[in-house]
């Protein structure tokens, strides 16, 4: 669309100088805030850990002191597939999220899809608001509902005293870890999915009803097959945030629920071993990555049906 | 020969069982986002000190909350990053957003928008590396101000820019043909028009910031504590319903930023995706 | 068709109001800072392990501010500091914290002349392995972890109070499987099982250690939880009924419970097989402005009277022996806060680990969590 007079602007030297005191300082700053420090977390996996935590020198006078770079690190996380667990545990985790999230998104989606224009927008904010408040807030709230002398937790024991069975507890058990994550990322897959469906042409149902489709057919005929890309992106809103997540294990979790989030925490503050702790984030983001590409492919094959 | 609306009435979610069963659906899903948070508010009126039975109204709570100098410190510590780290990131948000749309420039975008799509623990960790070892910083509030900036650049930017994207060329080929100079372009044309969609920006990175808690755990250091951490101290030591106090008043306040948000972007919230 | 002029001459006035008000604001704060470098003495503590009125009646005597920070464990601190926190006067780790920051040279020497109240610590304290002669360090109160649990609970099922078996065998964890939490720490945890095992609580054999994990393994499905801090809580409502934990905890949940008129009582007990003691000292940090207010602060507290304060309201050991004859009887006489002479010997500090075992321990740690 630039037309001949257009081409000429833009390559001249006001524009160009425009473009970059426009994008230099943010440019500038991510460098050093964002590459910089991931580029120092590649290097710190290579690296020896401190006499008392941190990083050992790359160089020190005195030659007894561990220094300089070396793969230990990397053996170390492949030594015991214990640490493998972990990444897959919470791969696992991060997985059935995004599934609950999913089939409790869709209805809403759906619902708030094909409301009256007028209160669409109303029911989209509703959804958004306790995404508004701080999301340890919103951890906390689980911790009351699942506690020991609430009234969820006295009806189930209630209800297993009656039968003989011991007490549950709710509370500090995967039960409330993958709750506390479904309920804290839900807004997350609600909006990319309902942002799709509202794009949906009516026509098509239309059409799929007259060849004598009935409503689940042409539900899953039409209407989920255009949804994907919603469902994608969603998806990837849910899956990789909680991928990385450790406060809700920390706060509601029980003896067994540790996830690579609570790992990496651990090394950089309590142990303090932050070679290890670089290393472990190395791998959770190569599965990022691995997600992401996955959700790329997936996105690229269904583009066919739209 | 057109219907007025080709879903039938069940789809609609009108009458019909279908329908029904979508609207319960759909509601019981609203009841379980609310209900937590309407238990965290109802229980900071509770006079007992625990999260239990209901004892009885009182604002006791909230009085304890406004004598007590940690939380109070905390508070103004948290409004203080956020007022500037919002302002500094709407700012250099609001510039990568048009650089990002008028441009293109892939790197630009793939460095704005990472930050904001990988899991924050990744993102408070390097950064705590490299305050440590590479800037050899304490950790305080500069470090939480500047790692807050970093996250928050992205989602201004993509607001800007769906702002910018969705209005017409034409106005700027306009201007430019009537020999106005990039400057004068922003000034009279661009910004005006991106405004709502600036402050909409400043908003949200207020938010976020407010209601951070990843990413300022691992670059706060000792001295320095905001809302949410000292909010989770307390669900770790000894959790009193103050603590249901603080969130009610945090979760009002964070109520009227976003409300103000979609005041001047109805579409940020949607366009993020 | 909006007039432009009109409406960003109206915008621009916003924006350049907001702005100042901004430069106001960050004025306001700067000047706040700076007006803090007056007298101050900035306090490095545990959570709760100060009176406020011993506080309140220090900053009397010395005419200044002691400004306050606190940390839940040792690692925790020991992070902090090596994230660079500086400008502490007073750090009170415990006694292998204490070698780790001796070792990184990050502490002041103490100026014992200015100390007249120092006579006043009971020698069986001082002169640790981790501070020969106190060169760094003087002793302010110490903890035990051990086992706390609710008496009459305990009793009506008969099972034993003075055995780590007690949380580490099936055999009695049956009776009392969800009732039980542990602390969350790797080094407690692994201590009480090494301990268990007839081992030392420092021992560092990778062999023994393996059986220590495999030890918790074995008893973690009828733990309710790894929990360090809230445990106090459900001790005093009565859904816990056994820890394993730290004494002035164990004696803030009797108090509570009592307070609550709950018809039990939680008591604490040390267990043959012996406990890990946790010295807890007053150290001054080398990037502490005002190294003086602190060497007072510390002769302070090692008056019998103020070192009391703080075992009458929290229960915690008291190596002051001054200090003996202002806390009160009750306390005095409970053998979980003033272990005997026979006792003592059961008793063990925590020394501090290299990196290399740090890591294996946390491997350990993470195996703990996760089978």
């Amino acid at each position: 669309m630039a037309s001949q007079p257009e081409e000429r602007l833009r390559r001249s030297p006001i524009e160009r100088a425009t473009k970059w005191l426009v994008s230099g300082p943010p440019f500038v700053f991510l460098m050093f805030f964002f590459v910089a420090p991931s580029i120092i977390m590649v290097v710190a996996s290579f690296r020896y850990p401190g006499e008392f935590g941190g990083l050992a020198p790359i160089h020190a006078a005195d030659p007894n002191t561990l220094q300089g770079f070396t793969l230990e690190t990397y053996r170390f996380f492949f030594s015991d597939i214990l640490y493998s667990q972990i990444l897959f545990k919470s791969f696992l985790v991060a997985l059935f999220t995004t599934l609950i999230c999913l089939a409790l998104a869709y209805p809403l989606a759906l619902l708030i899809a094909r409301s009256p224009k007028k209160s669409r927008d109303l029911m989209v904010l509703l959804v958004v608001l306790p995404f508004a408040s701080s999301f340890l807030i919103r951890v906390y709230a689980w911790m009351i509902l699942l506690g020991p002398q609430a009234a969820l937790s006295q009806a189930i024991n209630g209800l297993l005293g009656a039968f003989g069975i011991a007490p549950v507890s709710l509370l500090f058990s995967p039960f409330a870890v993958l709750i506390a994550m479904v309920y804290v990322h839900l807004p997350f897959m609600v909006l990319p999915l309902y942002t799709n469906l509202e794009k949906h042409d009516p026509n098509l149902l239309d059409a799929a009803q007259d060849l004598g489709a009935n409503t689940w057919h042409r539900f899953w005929k039409v209407t989920f097959p255009l949804s994907l890309p919603g469902i994608l992106s969603g998806s990837a809103l849910v899956f990789i945030p909680v991928l990385g997540m450790f406060a809700i294990p920390d706060i509601l979790g029980g003896t067994r629920d540790m996830l690579i989030g609570n790992l990496i925490k651990e090394q950089f503050l309590a142990t303090r071993d932050w070679p290890f702790g670089s290393t472990l984030s190395i791998m959770l983001t190569l599965v990022v990555l691995l997600v992401v590409w996955i959700a790329a492919k997936l996105g690229s094959t269904k583009g066919r049906y739209a | 020969m057109l219907k007025l609306s080709a879903f039938t009435e069940a789809e609609q979610g009108g009458a019909g069982r279908r329908g029904l069963m979508l609207w319960l659906a759909a509601l019981a899903v609203y009841a379980f986002l609310y209900l937590p948070l309407l238990i965290v508010i109802a229980y900071s009126f509770n006079d007992s000190r625990l999260n239990a039975e209901w004892a009885g109204f009182t604002w006791r709570w909230y009085d304890v909350l406004l004598h007590d100098d940690d939380m109070l410190l905390a508070a103004a510590n948290s409004l203080f990053i956020a007022l500037v780290s919002s302002s500094i990131a709407t700012l250099l948000g609001t510039m990568a957003g048009m650089a990002m749309q008028r441009y293109g420039m892939r790197v630009l975008t793939f460095m704005v928008l990472t930050p904001v799509a990988m899991p924050e623990i990744l993102l408070g960790v390097s950064l705590l590396l490299f305050f440590i070892q590479v800037l050899n910083l304490t950790l305080g509030m500069l470090s939480i101000i500047l790692a807050h900036i970093t996250f928050s650049i992205g989602f201004v930017a993509v607001i800007v820019r769906a702002r910018l994207a969705g209005m017409d060329d034409s106005i700027f080929e306009a201007a430019r043909d009537l020999g106005a100079t990039p400057w004068q372009t922003f000034r009279h044309i661009t910004f005006p028009l991106i405004l709502p969609g600036v402050i909409a920006g400043w908003l949200m990175a207020f938010t976020l910031s407010i209601d951070d808690f990843v990413i300022t755990f691992f670059t706060a250091g000792v001295g320095v504590s905001t809302l949410p951490l000292r909010i989770y101290s307390m669900i770790k030591i000894a959790v009193t319903p103050e603590v249901n106090a603080v969130s009610t008043i945090l979760m009002l306040l964070t109520l009227v930023m976003i409300l103000l948000a979609t005041r001047f972007a109805p579409d940020a919230l949607k366009g993020k995706a | 068709m909006k007039k432009f002029g009109h409406r960003d001459h109206r915008e621009n006035r916003a924006y350049r109001h907001n702005r100042c008000l901004l430069g106001v604001l960050f004025g306001l704060w700067f000047v706040s800072v700076a007006a803090q470098a007056a007298d101050e003495l900035h306090l490095y503590n545990w959570n709760n392990y100060i009176s406020a009125s011993t506080i309140a009646r220090f900053e009397q005597q010395c005419r200044c501010k002691v400004e306050q920070d606190y940390y839940s464990d040792n690692e925790e601190m020991l992070a902090k500091l090596a994230a660079g926190a500086t400008g502490y006067d007073i750090i009170v780790p415990t006694g292998n914290a204490v070698e780790s920051l001796i070792r990184q040279h990050a502490l002041r020497p103490l100026d014992k002349s200015k100390l007249p109240h120092l006579k006043n610590i009971n020698p069986a304290y001082l002169d640790t392995p981790f501070d020969r002669g106190n060169k760094f360090s003087v002793p302010y109160a110490y903890t035990l972890t051990l086992l706390g649990y609710n008496v009459q609970k305990m009793q009506a099922l008969g099972l034993p109070t003075d055995t780590w078996a007690v949380i580490f065998e099936p055999r009695y964890l049956e009776k009392i499987k969800g009732r039980v939490t542990v602390l969350d720490s790797q080094r407690e945890l692994m201590a009480a099982a090494l301990r268990y095992l007839g081992y030392s609580a420092n021992d560092t054999d990778e062999a023994h250690w393996k059986q220590a994990r495999d030890l918790i393994i074995r008893a973690k499905p009828y733990w309710a939880a790894f929990n360090a801090s809230s445990y106090i809580k459900e001790l005093a409502v009565g859904n816990i009924w056994l820890v394993h934990g730290y004494s002035n905890d164990i004696f803030q949940a009797n108090l509570d419970a009592q307070r609550a008129g709950r018809k039990f009582t939680i008591a604490a007990s040390i267990p043959k097989e012996g406990a890990v003691l946790a010295l807890d000292s007053m150290v001054l940090h080398k990037s502490g402005p005002r190294p003086d207010l602190a060497l007072q602060f510390i002769d302070f507290m090692l008056d019998g009277k103020n070192s009391a304060e703080l075992t009458n309201l929290i229960g915690s050991g008291n190596p002051n022996q001054e200090a003996l004859r202002y806390v009160q009887p009750e306390i005095a006489a409970n053998p979980a806060v003033f272990p005997d002479a026979a006792q003592m010997k059961r008793l063990e500090m925590l020394r501090d680990l290299d990196r290399m075992q740090r890591r294996v321990l946390s491997r350990m740690w993470t195996e703990i969590k996760l089978r």
